[in-house]
């Protein structure tokens, strides 16, 4: 069996957590082969590729339970503040560049501070910066400078997992 | 009683305000209670209300009022507070201009006044389904748009249930009766009979008959046009905007969920980030990743437990047993001050004063041997001065 040009990449991103994205010439070609690299990752690391129309990612049985969380926890802010901000915050997650100064001011000034404060990870300007690293690694952000970044399409992952939360209660009060 | 048709405008001018709550006050309720008539009255000093009924602005129902129809449209008019309709109430037009049609395509050789008395009506009647639509559009924009805005500070959950409330009963409905492809809209009997007047006006051998078609043919294009931009403001605007809101409600719900308490939900899963080799350049970011794993973050509770305090309560007894037995006191305010420094080390003004009413009681003589050389005593607050006080105890013991 021949192994196009891209495999390598394909394997190595997704192996240290990356979101591949439509953008990206791996994408195209683990569309083409998404059955191949669906076995692929189950039979020799155990892992479930997960691939719709505009990222694929792996996850584990294992999972790194605390950051997903704290990625949550940052969308579930950054939402509520632009939000609060009279912002239609599905396009600003599609369509804006967002200034860090402006992610800064929402986090400075959030109702809540106090959960903001006791996250190692959002606590102040400097964790804050590393986590927006992490993210821009992990493809959930594309930094077009130090000061400037987008979200990437694989902020609907966090968006999904909020919807499916809230029917979740909703259904929970109706029983 | 026949009144002055200008005695009811200036009665009107005169009484804008009041009226206006009275409105509001039916707006709200249903109906204008009794009470809300006299307090009006009141703030007025002068009593309309009898003028109200009077110059037939208000219809009694009982004990309580109501405004009749043209005022209450009238005002509805002026103040721009249309109250949405059931589209299933608009619909009523279906049946008034389709009978009147039926009658004009029928009764074509009738008494030349009933047909130009049917056209008109077909007209009028035309007119007011439109201004029920139009005035519908404009509220439900604005109420959409408040939703948005949510200055009433409405619960995402709540604004999801009124997104949907109204999409159900009132934007698709509406959306029915303004859809000219459907056979049993309004909007496409409105566009048939159009097609027959223009036919009429160009072919009925009666001069004013001709011209009465083409009155309504001319009226049904512009009422075509119009309600065309009323669907589109319904489909285009309206309908994305609430869905939006519904959308982003239920994000914004699910998240709010997640920061009441981030350790009592599961979230969504992501890759466990492999191990590295030492080389890799990656390395130091990865490793630090993977450690963050193992830290425990704080458990967050975001309304902080409330303050349990110890209340001071000044026990009376208590105190003038304490006095008693030390009495005679020579100077009343410094054993106040010793005695409330012995509980606690700060002495607040509240309880220092406190202690101070023991001054009145009925079985202590008081003497002020020094009134010039007051003493000063420093609460929690502030420093008073204060005159030396002897105090002892009442007749012979």
């Amino acid at each position: 069996m021949e192994y196009s040009k891209y495999h390598k990449n394909i394997v190595q991103n997704l192996l240290d957590g990356k979101f591949l994205l439509r953008t990206e010439p791996e994408f195209l070609e683990l569309k083409e082969k998404e059955e191949f690299y669906v076995g692929f990752f189950k039979a020799s690391f155990d892992y479930d590729l997960k691939v719709s129309s505009e990222y694929a990612y792996l996850i584990s049985q294992e999972t790194t339970e605390m950051l997903s969380r704290d990625v949550c926890i940052f969308f579930a802010l950054m939402c509520y503040e632009m939000d609060r901000d009279g912002k239609n915050f599905i396009d600003e997650l599609n369509y804006s560049e967002f200034e860090m100064e402006a992610v800064e001011n929402y986090f400075r000034n959030s109702a809540y501070i106090d959960l903001i404060h006791a996250n190692k990870q959002l606590k102040d300007k400097d964790s804050r910066r590393n986590f927006i690293n992490m993210l821009n690694r992990r493809n959930i952000i594309e930094k077009k400078s130090e000061e400037k970044f987008v979200f990437t399409p694989a902020y609907k992952v966090f968006i999904d997992f909020a919807r499916d939360l809230a029917r979740r209660k909703m259904e929970e009060q109706q029983v | 009683m026949k009144t002055e048709p200008k005695s009811v405008i200036y009665f009107l001018w005169n009484y804008y305000e009041p009226l206006v709550e009275l409105f509001e006050d039916q707006d709200r309720e249903g109906f204008i209670k009794s009470d809300m008539i006299k307090a009006v009255c009141e703030k007025q000093r002068h009593d309309i209300e009898q003028k109200l009924v009077d110059y037939k602005v208000l219809k009694k129902i009982n004990n309580d009022y109501e405004f009749r129809s043209i005022f209450y449209s009238f005002l509805e008019f002026i103040l721009n507070e249309f109250k949405p309709l059931l589209p299933e109430t608009i619909e009523k037009y279906h049946y008034s201009i389709g009978e009147l049609f039926r009658k004009i395509r029928k009764g074509l050789h009738d008494e030349k006044f009933i047909i130009i008395q049917r056209v008109s009506d077909l007209i009028s009647e035309t007119r007011d389904f439109t201004e029920s639509v139009e005035n519908n559009s404009i509220k439900l924009l604005a109420k959409t748009r408040e939703l948005k805005a949510n200055l009433e500070k409405i619960d995402y959950r709540e604004k999801i249930h009124k997104a949907s409330e109204w999409i159900e009963y009132y934007i698709l409905p509406m959306n029915k009766i303004l859809d000219v492809h459907q056979n049993n809209s309004i909007a496409s009997k409105l566009f048939e009979i159009a097609n027959f007047a223009n036919e009429k006006r160009l072919l009925v051998s009666d001069e004013q008959i001709r011209v009465q078609f083409e009155k309504l043919y001319f009226f049904l294009l512009s009422t075509n046009d119009e309600l065309l931009r009323q669907s589109k403001i319904l489909t285009n605007e309206l309908l994305p905007l609430i869905e939006r809101i519904r959308t982003e409600s239920i994000i914004l719900s699910g998240f709010i969920e997640l920061l009441k308490d981030p350790f009592d939900v599961t979230p969504p899963p992501l890759l466990k980030a492999s191990r590295d080799l030492v080389y890799n350049k990656h390395m130091m970011l990865n490793t630090k990743e993977f450690w963050e794993q193992f830290e425990v973050a704080e458990k967050v509770y975001i309304n902080p437990p409330p303050v349990v305090s110890n209340p001071w309560i000044f026990d009376k007894d208590a105190y003038r047993t304490k006095l008693n037995a030390k009495l005679p006191v020579d100077n009343f305010f410094k054993w106040a001050y010793d005695t409330l420094e012995e509980e606690d080390q700060f002495v607040p003004t509240e309880r220092f004063f406190s202690l101070t009413t023991l001054l009145f009681e009925d079985d202590l003589t008081l003497e002020f041997p020094d009134k010039n050389s007051p003493i000063k005593v420093r609460t929690e607050e502030m420093t008073y001065r204060v005159p030396k006080i002897k105090v002892d105890k009442y007749g012979i013991f």
